[in-house]
């Protein structure tokens, strides 16, 4: 209970320095200068926060290193940093970075232990942005060799890396170092007010929410090239393979399923799920979930989750309370009822997460949302276990007991067959 | 502070039927019941139009519910289904069955010859798709009906319903339909509790039905036999075939979704659902999905989550829940449990309520009692069409527009033992919101 409450405060206190407007001058009074980065994981995503990290503050913070699976990833993601793109990578446009780039060719890194050669090219701080499957060991060998870590959600794919994460969280947490997650709604300042304001009762005691992420999606197309291994084919189209990516709900859904736990202040006691795979083809991720989380106090909360092209799309996230219910999107939001309230826009949260973290590298002040997104993300993937064995299941039991671990017999180009797709009464609960 | 209860069923049988007595023919309007009663115990004569398991049952049942009814006449389309029906009912009910082989009618135009004897009330029970036609011939040949659930496969079946229970009205006949919740002792003590306010205002539900796969439903008909049309072939497995059960979210899960309906006193105003066919997927299962999950939205913006599916072997769980400002009711099938600031748990008598429901209707035939349930069955049919509807389709959608403007009609184009192609299993996305 204790810890939970210290992450509350963390929390809080991410809330009051978001709102700080003259940032940059008192970074540099409490200041400690460079911040070397290391870009772990060079797809779109971790090109888009290596930008958001290094425009979000002043140019004393520093691309030191990249490391990739794929040396064509890496390259791809170096050029586009140097040179900048416009309306894309979360809608910032940027110009090229170069001037904050010291990323030399001997730190860059390629191979399965790239991310391990990085940690020991002097960098201060990670960009954890690979596929989710890795993310759990990347964490865990980062915050032993003393980093300041961003990951990216979700944090792992099973229960078994939610642990693994759950454990580094805490040792980083004695070693003092900052840990910030990509659930950049946490960063978000409408999110931030409405949520305040949940917590200080205004639509009185919760008593039911929901959340979505229902948009488009698409199919794993192609046939794997000649003479490519399936190792190398699964990771380069890692969406559409479990294993790497922990199917849709846990790797978008993930989104909406946190705001839950930050607006209810707790994690699921229990969940039950449906869903399936009507359109989505190749890979052996489902397109479409629904599932009902119950939290403590018998709060029954409903996920609906869908990436189908052609439907009606919905993301947001609704909170229903005795005295009124708050709406909020990731464009905006509201709260109704007794105690009404429209709050301001909010600056980009991509950026604000990455000025949120380095601002509390700089001033010792560490920001630890490891153990956060790890619940979270143990959110959709108990959802998702119960989805895919179509058995209700328990908190407790997924967090404590599941030996699920969708890692590979082994990390090397080679074999590696599709896992079938699942069936609810059929795929074992493990 | 009392809750509002909307009373929606009036104003719209009022608005509809101004669209609706138009069409109807003045000789119809004229024919009212085929006989008065005398208040007391008059002789009751029905008969039954649909002899499968649930024709019987309803049968047995409404033969056991009050003195001196009798069944005189029989209708299904397959003699095989109306001759064992005939001979279940005659070993247990004896002399209270008086069909005989001038009374008995096989094929298509059974219903019709039915409703040609001198019979007071009709059981429909024949699948689904064939209630609305069933019903306004019924009623226009001036009898009480007692309907199955549901009483509809798609909107332009809905709006004949709700157009034949309006005549009905006219004509002084009665209409009950199957959703025997209504009438369980527990849940009408609970609903009124709810709506008097006990829970405080509604703000959010759950109406959960998690069950088998149903796998083993009517074993004898899962091999197709060489000499079925595919229209036999599709009405031996009728319960699988959307154009004739709804598909199950509508056959099955409108006794749940009508719980919720009554709880909150209205039908939904806009819903958005997903499901689909993930397990149940053999041809012999024709073309209905195996789980769905609909958000519905009722008025005021309160949002109530519908689960369900048909899938072995995984966690059941049926259970309907509703949330107030003050409290929470469960309200199932078997318990009525109300927590909160009045908190209530049912512990009085539980009557059968598929006896009740025959008992009442033969009750209020007899002492010339308005009963007309016909327009409430058919908004909970179509809260359950609209789901599925969202769910085929991916695309959220809204009451008035299934109501009023969705042009759904999975009708058959004959009526005929012929070729019959099956309907594809839709694809959200893809199969068009229609």
């Amino acid at each position: 209970m204790n810890k939970r409450l210290s992450r509350r405060e963390f929390v809080k206190a991410a809330a009051a320095a978001s709102l700080v407007p003259a940032l940059t001058s008192r970074l540099h009074a409490a200041g400690s200068g460079a911040v070397k980065v290391g870009l772990i994981g060079c797809g779109g995503r971790g090109t888009g926060a290596a930008t958001q990290a290094l425009m979000g503050v002043d140019k004393s913070v520093k691309l030191w290193a990249m490391a990739d699976l794929f040396r064509d990833k890496l390259d791809v993601s170096y050029d586009m940093l140097s040179k900048g793109a416009k309306g894309r990578y979360d809608r910032v446009d940027f110009d090229g970075l170069a001037d904050q780039m010291e990323v030399p060719e001997e730190r860059k890194f390629v191979g399965f232990d790239a991310f391990h050669k990085l940690l020991g090219s002097g960098v201060d701080m990670v960009i954890l942005s690979t596929p989710p499957h890795f993310r759990a060991e990347h964490f865990e060998a980062a915050v032993q060799a003393g980093k300041h870590v961003f990951m990216e959600k979700p944090v792992a794919v099973d229960p078994a890396g939610i642990r693994k994460v759950i454990a580094a969280a805490k040792l980083a947490k004695q070693k003092g170092l900052s840990v910030v997650a990509g659930t950049q709604r946490r960063h978000q300042l409408h999110y931030l007010e409405i949520i305040k304001r949940i917590h200080n009762g205004a639509i009185g005691e919760i008593v039911a929410a929901q959340c979505y992420w229902n948009s488009g999606g698409s199919s794993l197309t192609g046939e794997k090239p000649e003479g490519m291994s399936d190792m190398e084919w699964q990771v380069r189209r890692w969406y559409y393979f479990c294993w790497i990516c922990g199917d849709h709900i846990v790797e978008q859904h993930v989104h909406n399923i946190d705001i839950m736990n930050w607006a209810l202040q707790a994690h699921p006691v229990q969940c039950m799920g449906m869903g399936g795979r009507e359109v989505r083809k190749g890979g052996n991720i489902w397109d479409h979930f629904a599932i009902e989380f119950e939290y403590p106090g018998g709060v029954r909360v409903l996920s609906m989750c869908r990436q189908i092209p052609g439907c009606s799309e919905r993301v947001s996230e609704r909170i229903v309370g005795t005295k009124g219910f708050a709406y909020i999107d990731s464009a905006t939001g509201y709260i109704k009822g007794e105690n009404p309230y429209e709050p301001p826009g909010s600056p980009n949260p991509y950026v604000q997460e990455h000025i949120d973290l380095i601002k509390s590298i700089r001033e010792g002040n560490a920001l630890n949302e490891g153990v956060q997104v790890a619940q979270s993300t143990m959110n959709a993937i108990m959802g998702r276990m119960s989805a895919y064995t179509g058995r209700a299941l328990k908190w407790d039991w997924a967090m404590n007991a599941s030996k699920l671990d969708l890692t590979p017999p082994k990390y090397e180009f080679g074999d590696l067959p599709v896992a079938p797709v699942p069936m609810p009464g059929k795929t074992p609960l493990v | 502070m009392k809750n509002k209860v909307m009373q929606t069923t009036p104003d719209l049988s009022r608005r509809d039927f101004i669209k609706t007595s138009a069409a109807m023919g003045a000789a119809t309007l004229a024919s009212g019941p085929s006989r008065m009663f005398a208040a007391g115990s008059d002789k009751i004569r029905i008969a039954v139009i649909g002899c499968g398991g649930r024709g019987t049952y309803d049968t047995t049942n409404c033969l056991n519910a009050a003195e001196n009814v009798e069944l005189v006449a029989m209708g299904d389309l397959f003699a095989d289904r109306l001759e064992r029906c005939r001979r279940q009912l005659t070993e247990k009910l004896g002399d209270k069955v008086k069909v005989t082989n001038e009374t008995c009618f096989a094929g298509w135009d059974a219903h019709k010859k039915v409703l040609d004897c001198d019979v007071d009330l009709v059981i429909l029970t024949e699948p689904p798709g064939f209630r609305p036609s069933h019903l306004r011939a019924a009623v226009e040949a001036g009898k009480h009906v007692f309907m199955e659930k549901p009483v509809a496969v798609d909107p332009v079946g809905v709006r004949s319903v709700i157009e034949s229970s309006q005549l009905a009205d006219r004509k002084n006949l009665t209409i009950v339909g199957g959703t025997q919740s209504r009438r369980m002792a527990h849940l009408v003590e609970g609903m009124k509790r709810i709506h008097n306010g006990d829970i405080g205002q509604i703000v959010s539900g759950q109406c959960v039905r998690i069950g088998g796969g149903m796998l083993t439903w009517s074993e004898q008909t899962r091999q197709r036999q060489p000499g079925w049309s595919d229209m036999e072939w599709q009405l031996r497995r009728w319960l699988f075939m959307t154009w004739l059960s709804g598909d199950f979210i509508v056959e099955m899960h409108i006794h749940n979704l009508d719980r919720m309906n009554w709880a909150m006193g209205a039908h939904p105003v806009q819903c958005i659902g997903m499901g689909g066919r993930q397990v149940r997927t053999g041809p012999e299962y024709g073309n209905c999905y195996d789980h769905f999950a609909v958000e519905y939205e009722y008025p005021g913006g309160v949002r109530i989550e519908y689960m369900g599916s048909q899938i072995d072997k995984v966690t059941y769980r049926q259970d309907n829940r509703v949330i107030g400002t003050k409290g929470k009711a469960y309200t199932d099938s078997g318990n009525l449990i109300i927590e909160g600031d009045k908190p209530f748990k049912y512990d009085g008598p539980s009557p059968s309520p598929v006896i009740k429901q025959h008992a009442d209707q033969i009750e209020a035939i007899r002492n010339g009692r308005h009963l007309n349930e016909g327009v409430r069955i058919a908004e909970s049919t179509l809260t359950c069409i609209m789901g599925r509807m969202s769910a085929y389709t991916g695309r959220a959608l809204k009451w008035d527009w299934a109501m009023n403007a969705s042009k759904l009609d999975l009708t058959p184009p004959k009526y005929e033992f012929g070729d019959l192609p099956m309907r594809p299993v839709a694809i959200p996305g893809k199969t068009p919101l229609v």
